[in-house]
C-alpha cells in the first residue's frame, strides 16, 4: 500500500515537474531551428535539421564574451556583497538584543514595498552624480546588499538554538567570533539560498544595466539577449540560442549550491 | 558624508580632465535596433566618420523593449544623446515639452536640402515653422496576399481599384475547410481589435474616431459610418468566419500568429506594414512563399486614404554641439545612409531618390505598390494628440466588447466614446503648462546628503540615549548594521525620499523644472477610478499567494522525504525561474491561445467548452493567476526546502522513539519549526504579488478592458508612457502604505511567535 501511494505521489510530482520543462524544451528546440521553421504553423516541436551553427552565430553576432565577463563580475560582486552585508545585518536583527531593534527592522523591511519603477530614476541620478555611468560601480553597487536577503537570513538565524552561542559567550568569545565561527557555519543552506538568488537576480537584471550603460562593451548578457528583438520582429533562433548559453552558468551555480544544502543537513544534524 | 563629497569631487575632476583631453568632438547617436539593424547602422556611422574625420560618433543601439525609459532617464539626468531616433508618437510628446531642437535654423546654415524627403513624411515632425526631426523611413499599411492561394482558387490578383465587396467575396472564396471539421483550415483574411489595423478602413470609408480638432470622440466613434465599418470588420470574424480568432493583439504581437499563419499559407490576405518585408523576403528567396501587396480596397462612398507610421532623427536642445549634431542627424536621414540601410528592406526610405531606386531594384513589384500609396498617406492621430495610445486602448476595448462579448454596437460605442472624451479632456488638462527654464540637476545630491546626515545623527542619538550598560550591545549592533545601512542610504532611502518629494510635485521627467503642486496628485488619485480598479485587481491577484504556498509546501515536504532524485526534481521546479522570462511567457501565451492553445485542447478533451483565457475580461485575471502560481512554485519550494533542511534530524528520531506517526510529526515538529520560513515566504510573496508587473506587461498589457491592470503596471504607464512621475510617485506611496498595513497585520498574527521559534 505504502509503495503504491508513494508511486502515485512521485508520478504527480513528475507531471507537475514536466510542465516546468516545457518552456525550457521550447527554448532548446527553437534555438536549433532555422528562422523560417520557427514560424511554421502549426508550430513544430522538433527542428528538421539541428542547426548547431545558431549557437556560434548568436555568440559572435554581438560581443557576448564581453557581456559574459561583465555579468560575471557584477554577479560575483553582488553575491559576495550580499553574503557579507546581509548576514551581518541579519545577525544583528536575529541574535542581538538592542533597543529599537524591531523598529529599525520594520524600517528596513518597509523599503521593499516601494516599487522599483519609481526609485529607478533617483537611483540613476545618484549614479550619474557620482560619475559612474558606464562603470562596473554603477552595475553592481546597487545590488551588493538587499533587504530581502537580510530578511531571509534573519529568519534562519532565529532558528539556531541559543545554547551554543551562550556557551561560546561564557568562554569569552566576541560577538564577531560567534557570528563568524558559529552562526555562519550553521547557516549554510540559507547562505546557499541567498547566494543563488543574489546571483540570479543580477544575472537576469535587464532594465538597470540598460539604463546605466551607453556602450556595448559595458553591457550585460540580458541586454545582449534583448538585442535580438527589434521593435518589429524577433530573431527567435539566435535569441533562444543566446538565452540557453546565458542560462547555463545559473544552472551550474544552482547545482554547486545544492551540495551546500546537503552539507547543511549533516551539520545541523550533528549539533542537536 | 565627507568622504562621499570627496569622492564626488575626485570623480568630477576626473571627468573634467577627460573632457579637456579630447580633441575630436564626440557625438552620441542612439536608436533602437535588432542585431541585423545594428550591423547596417554601424556602416552608416562609418560612412559619416569618413566624411567628417573631426567628429567621433559613439553609436549606441538599444533593444526595442524599454527604449523609452532608456531615453527618458538620460534626459532626466541631463545627459541625453546628441542624436536619437524617435517615432512620430514620441516626437510629439518631446516637442510639446520643448525638449527637441528646432532644426530649421540649421537647414539653411548647413545647406540641408529638405526637398530630398517626401513632403508629407517631413510634415509629421513640423510644428508651425519649426522642424523637429529629419525623417528616416516610414510605412503605410498594406494588404499582403498569398499569390499561390489566389492562383489555386482561380481568382485574379487584387488591382488598385478593387472594392470592399470584392474584398469580402475573395475572403469568402479563399476560406476553406479542408478536413470537414467545420473549422476553416485556410482563412481568407484577418481581423483583430488592434487599432492600427482598422483605422485605415474607417478613414477610407470617410469616417473617423475623433473630431477634426481632436477634442472629442462622441459623435465620431459612435457615428453611423464608423459603426458600419466596424460591424463589417467584426462580421469577417463572427458572421462570415473568414478571419481566425488569434486572441488579443498583445497575444498576436508576441506570438506573431498572423504573420506565421500568412507565411504558411493558412491566411490568404493579411494587413501589415513594410516592417514585415525583411522576413518575407527571406521566405521568398527560399522559394517558400509567393506573395504580393495591394492597397486597401475602395469604399463606394469613400476616398483613397492610408495611414503612415514614421520615425526620424532628433537632436535635444541641450546638446553641447548643436551644429555638429544636426549635421549627423541630417546625414543619418540623408541619401547615403538611406541607401546603405535600404538593403535591410525594413521601411520605405524617407529619401525620395533612394525610395525610387528601391522600386527600380525590386523585381517583385511590391515596392512600387508601396510607393504609389505615399501621396495618400495621412498623419496618424498618435502624432497629433499626445498620449493617444491611451485613447487607442479605449477603442480597442470597445471593439473587443462587441466582438468577443457580443455587446450591442451603438450602446457600446457611445459608452466608450464618452470614456475617450473624458480621457482626452484629461490629457489636455496636463498638456498646457509653463515650466521655468532652470537647469538644475544636482538636487539629488542635497537629498543624499540630507538623508545621510539624518541616518547618521539618528544612529548617534540612539547610541547616546542608551543606558550605560546597553551601550556596548548598541555599539556592536550598529557596527553590524553599518554596511547595509550605508547601502540603504545611498540606493534606497534617498530614492524613496526623493519619490516622496516628487509626489507633491509635477515632474515630466524630460523637463528639469518640478513645480510644487501640493496635494493635487493625491486628490486626483482619489477620484481616479482606474487606479482603484487597478488596486482591486492587485488584491485579487495576490490571492494566488496562499494557493501557491500550499502547493509548494506539499511538494517541498514530499521532496524532503528523501525520494530518489530530489536534486533533479528540485532543479526542474526551479527551471522556470532560470529560463528566459520572454520564452516562458511566450509558451504560456501559446498555451492560452483561444484557437490553437493547449489549455482549450485539454478542456475539449474532457468535454468542457473552450474558454477565451487572456482574451476576455472574465477569465484574463484567472489565467494570469494560474501562471503566477506556476511560476512562483520554484522560488517557494527552494526556500521551503532550505528551511526543512534546517530542522534537526534528532527531533524526528526522538519522535520515532515516542511512536509518533507521520501526521503527528508534521503537526508537532515540522510545521512549528518551519514557521520562520513560512512567514518569510508569505511576506515576500505577498509583497511581490502586490508589485506584480512583468507578467502583466508582457502577457496582457493590462487588458482586456483593464481587467488585468494592476497597480505597478498602472504606475509604470503613468511614469514612462505619460511622463507623469509625480503622479506615479503618489500612487507608489498609496501602494506602499497598503503593503505596510498588510505586512504589519502579518507580523501581528505570526511574527511574535516566530521570535521564539
Amino acid at each position: 500500500m505504502k509503495v503504491v501511494t508513494s508511486w502515485i505521489v512521485f508520478s504527480i510530482l513528475c507531471i507537475i515537474a514536466l510542465t516546468m520543462l516545457i518552456p525550457f524544451l521550447w527554448m532548446i528546440s527553437t534555438s536549433l531551428m532555422s528562422e523560417l521553421e520557427v514560424y511554421q504553423f502549426p508550430p513544430k516541436f522538433l527542428p528538421s535539421t539541428w542547426k548547431w551553427s545558431n549557437f556560434v552565430e548568436a555568440m559572435t553576432m554581438q560581443p557576448f564574451g564581453r557581456f559574459f565577463l561583465n555579468t560575471i563580475i557584477v554577479a560575483l560582486a553582488s553575491v559576495v556583497g550580499q553574503l557579507i552585508f546581509c548576514s551581518m545585518a541579519a545577525y544583528a536583527f536575529a541574535r542581538l538584543r538592542f533597543r529599537w531593534r524591531d523598529k529599525i527592522f520594520a524600517l528596513y523591511l518597509s523599503t521593499m514595498m516601494i516599487p522599483a519603477i519609481v526609485t529607478i530614476i533617483p537611483a540613476f541620478l545618484i549614479i550619474n552624480i557620482f560619475g559612474w555611468m558606464n562603470t562596473y560601480w554603477a552595475l553592481f553597487t546597487p545590488t551588493i546588499s538587499s533587504v530581502w536577503g537580510i530578511f531571509l537570513l534573519r529568519q534562519f538565524f532565529q532558528t539556531i538554538p541559543k545554547d551554543l552561542e551562550d556557551a561560546a559567550r561564557v568562554d569569552g568569545a566576541s560577538e564577531f567570533t560567534i557570528f563568524w565561527c558559529i552562526i555562519l557555519p550553521l547557516s549554510k543552506p540559507a547562505l546557499a539560498t541567498l547566494a543563488i538568488f543574489a546571483f540570479m537576480g543580477s544575472w537576469k537584471d535587464f532594465l538597470w544595466p540598460l539604463i546605466v550603460t551607453n556602450r556595448m562593451d559595458m553591457r550585460t548578457v540580458e541586454v545582449g539577449i534583448a538585442n535580438f528583438s527589434s521593435l518589429y520582429s524577433t530573431d527567435w533562433p539566435h535569441q533562444m540560442a543566446a538565452a540557453v548559453v546565458v542560462m547555463l552558468p545559473v544552472i551550474i551555480v544552482f547545482f554547486i549550491a545544492q551540495k551546500y544544502f546537503v552539507r547543511g543537513i549533516t551539520l545541523t544534524g550533528m549539533k542537536g | 558624508m565627507r568622504w562621499m563629497l570627496l569622492l564626488i569631487l575626485i570623480f568630477l575632476l576626473l571627468l573634467f580632465s577627460l573632457c579637456s583631453a579630447q580633441e575630436k568632438v564626440q557625438l552620441r547617436l542612439v536608436n533602437w535596433a535588432g542585431t541585423d539593424e545594428i550591423a547596417i547602422e554601424e556602416r552608416t556611422v562609418e560612412a559619416f566618420e569618413r566624411q567628417h574625420p573631426d567628429i567621433d560618433v559613439l553609436y549606441e543601439p538599444n533593444p526595442g523593449r524599454q527604449y523609452e525609459p532608456k531615453i527618458l532617464t538620460g534626459l532626466a539626468a541631463d545627459s541625453p544623446p546628441d542624436v536619437f531616433l524617435l517615432d512620430s508618437k514620441l516626437i510629439l510628446t518631446f516637442t510639446n515639452k520643448k525638449v527637441l531642437l528646432d532644426l530649421m535654423p540649421y537647414v539653411s546654415k548647413l545647406q540641408i536640402d529638405t526637398s530630398q524627403w517626401f513632403p508629407n513624411v517631413l510634415n509629421i515632425a513640423r510644428k508651425g515653422s519649426a522642424l523637429y526631426a529629419f525623417p528616416k523611413g516610414f510605412t503605410p499599411l498594406m494588404i499582403y496576399y498569398n499569390k499561390k492561394l489566389f492562383r489555386d482558387a482561380g481568382i485574379p490578383y487584387p488591382t488598385s481599384d478593387w472594392t470592399w465587396d470584392d474584398y469580402l467575396r475573395i475572403a469568402k472564396m479563399l476560406t476553406k475547410d479542408i478536413d470537414d471539421d467545420r473549422v476553416p483550415d485556410v482563412y481568407g483574411t484577418t481581423f483583430s481589435n488592434y487599432y492600427y489595423n482598422w483605422i485605415p478602413w474607417i478613414w477610407s470609408a470617410g469616417g473617423d474616431v475623433v473630431s477634426a480638432d481632436g477634442m472629442k470622440a462622441s459623435g465620431f466613434l459612435n457615428s453611423t459610418k464608423t459603426e458600419e465599418v466596424l460591424q463589417f470588420l467584426i462580421n469577417l470574424r463572427i458572421d462570415y468566419k473568414v478571419a481566425p480568432n488569434v486572441g488579443t493583439w498583445v497575444q498576436e504581437s508576441k506570438t506573431c500568429a498572423l504573420s506565421a499563419l500568412f507565411a504558411n499559407g493558412k491566411i490568404a490576405m493579411n494587413i501589415d506594414g513594410h516592417w514585415r518585408m525583411p522576413k518575407y523576403v527571406k521566405y521568398m528567396q527560399e522559394g517558400l512563399l509567393d506573395i504580393g501587396v495591394a492597397a486597401f480596397p475602395k469604399h463606394p462612398n469613400g476616398e483613397k486614404v492610408n495611414v503612415m507610421y514614421q520615425s526620424g532623427w532628433c537632436v535635444p536642445v541641450n546638446t553641447k554641439h548643436p551644429e555638429k549634431a544636426v549635421l549627423l542627424a541630417s546625414f543619418m536621414a540623408g541619401e547615403i545612409a538611406c541607401r546603405i540601410r535600404s538593403v535591410g528592406r525594413l521601411e520605405i526610405p524617407a529619401n525620395i531618390k533612394v525610395a525610387e531606386e528601391a522600386v527600380a531594384n525590386d523585381p517583385t513589384g511590391m515596392e512600387k505598390v508601396f510607393l504609389d500609396e505615399v501621396p495618400y498617406c495621412r498623419q496618424p492621430w498618435g502624432s497629433i494628440i499626445e498620449r493617444f495610445s491611451e485613447i487607442e486602448w479605449i477603442f480597442q476595448d470597445a471593439v473587443d466588447e462587441v466582438m468577443v462579448n457580443n455587446k450591442p454596437m451603438h450602446e457600446t460605442m457611445t459608452q466608450y466614446a464618452k470614456r475617450a472624451d473624458k480621457a482626452l479632456a484629461d490629457i489636455r488638462s496636463h498638456e498646457k503648462f509653463e515650466f521655468k527654464p532652470i537647469k538644475e540637476h544636482s538636487e539629488i545630491l542635497y537629498f543624499l546628503i540630507a538623508v545621510g546626515m539624518i541616518t547618521f545623527f539618528s544612529s548617534l542619538f540612539l547610541y547616546l540615549r542608551s543606558k550605560r550598560k546597553e551601550r556596548k550591545i548598541m555599539r556592536t549592533a550598529l557596527s553590524f548594521l553599518a554596511p547595509s545601512l550605508l547601502h540603504l542610504v545611498v540606493f534606497i532611502f534617498t530614492p524613496i525620499v526623493f519619490a516622496a518629494y516628487l509626489s507633491t510635485h509635477r515632474w515630466d521627467i524630460v523637463v528639469p523644472d518640478k513645480p510644487f503642486i501640493g496635494i493635487d496628485n493625491f486628490s486626483e488619485l482619489f477620484t481616479d477610478s482606474t487606479f482603484w480598479g487597478a488596486l482591486k485587481n492587485t488584491f485579487i491577484y495576490s490571492l494566488n499567494v496562499p494557493i501557491a504556498m500550499t502547493i509548494s509546501l506539499i511538494i517541498a515536504l514530499l521532496l524532503h522525504r528523501g525520494l530518489k532524485g530530489i536534486g533533479v526534481l528540485r532543479t526542474l521546479y526551479f527551471l522556470p525561474s532560470v529560463t528566459s522570462f520572454v520564452a516562458v511567457a511566450l509558451v504560456w501565451i501559446w498555451i492560452y491561445h483561444p484557437s490553437f492553445g493547449a489549455a482549450n485542447f485539454i478542456l475539449s478533451s474532457v468535454g468542457l467548452p473552450p474558454l477565451q483565457w487572456l482574451n476576455s475580461a472574465q477569465t484574463a485575471m484567472i489565467s494570469i493567476m494560474i501562471f503566477g502560481i506556476w511560476l512562483s512554485l520554484g522560488y517557494q519550494i527552494v526556500i521551503f526546502l532550505a528551511g526543512l533542511q534546517g530542522i534537526p534530524e534528532v527531533l524526528y528520531e526522538a519522535a520515532l522513539i515516542d511512536g509518533a506517526n507521520d501526521w503527528q510529526k508534521l503537526k508537532r515538529i515540522t510545521l512549528p519549526l518551519l514557521k520562520p520560513t513560512t512567514f518569510f515566504i508569505l511576506v515576500t510573496s505577498l509583497i511581490a504579488s502586490f508589485q506584480v508587473f512583468t507578467t502583466v506587461y508582457i502577457m496582457t498589457a493590462g487588458g482586456p478592458v483593464r481587467s488585468t491592470d494592476v497597480v505597478v503596471y498602472h504606475i509604470y504607464q503613468s511614469a514612462w508612457e505619460q511622463l507623469r512621475m509625480g503622479y506615479a510617485a503618489a500612487m507608489s506611496w498609496v501602494l506602499f502604505i497598503l503593503i505596510m498595513i498588510a505586512t504589519w497585520i502579518q507580523f501581528k498574527l505570526m511574527g511574535k511567535e516566530v521570535e521564539y521559534g
